[in-house]
């Protein structure tokens, strides 16, 4: 029997590695990835399943997968070439992700199957903040959220749900932590980035909405808030609160232990305990 | 679907080190292959972003042409192009 023992969110922002290395451990965006660090060291779980949307650097429009589940024993990078970055190599908890996969399909979800992957920042900038040793095995559940149309916010819920009783589900006694990686509103290199920047938050007022919902639970209301088109506004990878919403799925109806912002940012970091 | 070889040449410019010296080089003779329509061809060797944009294209893809600064891009004229299609700023 697995278990899931708790939940996490934060932003991925590839400046952030530089940005910490440059203003030192003070600095707001330090102090809140180390929050969350700690609690996840508190609660030592056995593996961490990443919700995450590849910025087509695992994959490309040849073959872009909605849903797809990395099983393989270790993956790698940056591919991306963040800044800041070492090169990292992940263990994958492979027999998770394989029972993960499996489950899925027996589920109705057509999961695509990855087997030989590296990654980019949005899977690694989170890691080097929470798990700079890469020792905690991750199991990497990649969703669409950069390429339109997006899958749909309730089937992401129901994917987190899926993932919980497949974990619940694992013939051996595991523990596992749910992290999900991403903003709420984004854009990057796109015409809804403010003018003069390359990148920027196009939606606050999108941002403080999915703020609310989360902080209080107002999960019924986020799925059917967050329309592909609604998050088109939000910039073009403010699909990544698909990530969340999936985490959602796995937590059910829960009321998050910390969420803080960086709303200007348009993302939040937040934790999820119960224990 | 032409968009798609858009976004192609904009992810090789970003992944082949060798394709992103030729459009650096040779631009018109390094995307001649691929399958495009003359607005598309027209924008891409124009560095015109703002009018791919239009079209379809994902700016996230497109930016990769102004970090590797490829057809007259670079970071700093690429945010006034996204936003004003025509402008060769």
């Amino acid at each position: 029997m697995g278990e899931i023992v708790a939940g996490f969110g934060v932003p991925h922002t590839p400046m952030f590695p530089a940005l910490v290395a440059r203003e030192g451990p003070q600095c707001e965006t330090a102090q809140l990835y180390r929050t969350v660090a700690e609690h996840l060291g508190a609660i030592k779980p056995d593996a961490l399943i990443v919700f995450d949307s590849d910025h087509l650097n695992t994959f490309f429009l040849n073959n872009y997968p909605n849903l797809s589940v990395g099983v393989t024993d270790q993956t790698s990078g940056p591919n991306d070439g963040t800044p800041g970055l070492p090169h990292y190599v992940v263990p994958v908890a492979e027999d998770i992700a394989a029972r993960l996969y499996g489950f899925g399909l027996e589920s109705g979800f057509d999961l695509a199957l990855a087997q030989e992957f590296d990654v980019d920042h949005s899977i690694l900038v989170p890691l080097h903040f929470l798990t700079p040793h890469m020792t905690l095995p991750i199991v990497p559940v990649f969703i669409n959220g950069v390429v339109h149309p997006l899958p749909a916010a309730r089937r992401c819920f129901a994917l987190g749900q899926m993932v919980r009783t497949a974990v619940e589900a694992l013939p051996a006694s595991r523990t596992v932590a749910v992290l999900a990686s991403g903003s709420f509103s984004l854009d990057v290199g796109g015409h809804l980035s403010p003018r003069g920047e390359f990148a920027g938050t196009p939606d606050v007022g999108w941002a403080e909405t999915v703020l609310a919902h989360l902080r209080h639970g107002r999960i019924n209301d986020l799925l059917n808030e967050a329309t592909s088109e609604r998050m088109a506004r939000a910039g073009n990878v403010a699909g990544e609160l698909l990530n969340w919403i999936a985490l959602m799925g796995v937590l059910g109806d829960r009321r998050p232990s910390f969420l803080e912002p960086q709303i200007r940012m348009g993302h939040a970091y937040g934790v999820w305990r119960w224990d | 679907m032409s968009i798609y070889f858009v976004h192609k040449i904009a992810q090789l410019v970003a992944k082949d080190s060798a394709f992103r010296e030729r459009m650096k080089r040779e631009p018109a003779a390094a995307i001649a292959g691929f399958k495009l329509t003359d607005e598309e061809r027209r924008a891409l060797l124009a560095g015109d972003v703002g009018r791919l944009a239009q079209l379809g294209a994902h700016g996230y893809l497109l930016g990769h042409l102004a970090r590797n600064e490829v057809l007259g891009l670079s970071m700093r004229n690429y945010p006034q192009r996204i936003h004003d299609p025509g402008s060769t700023v």
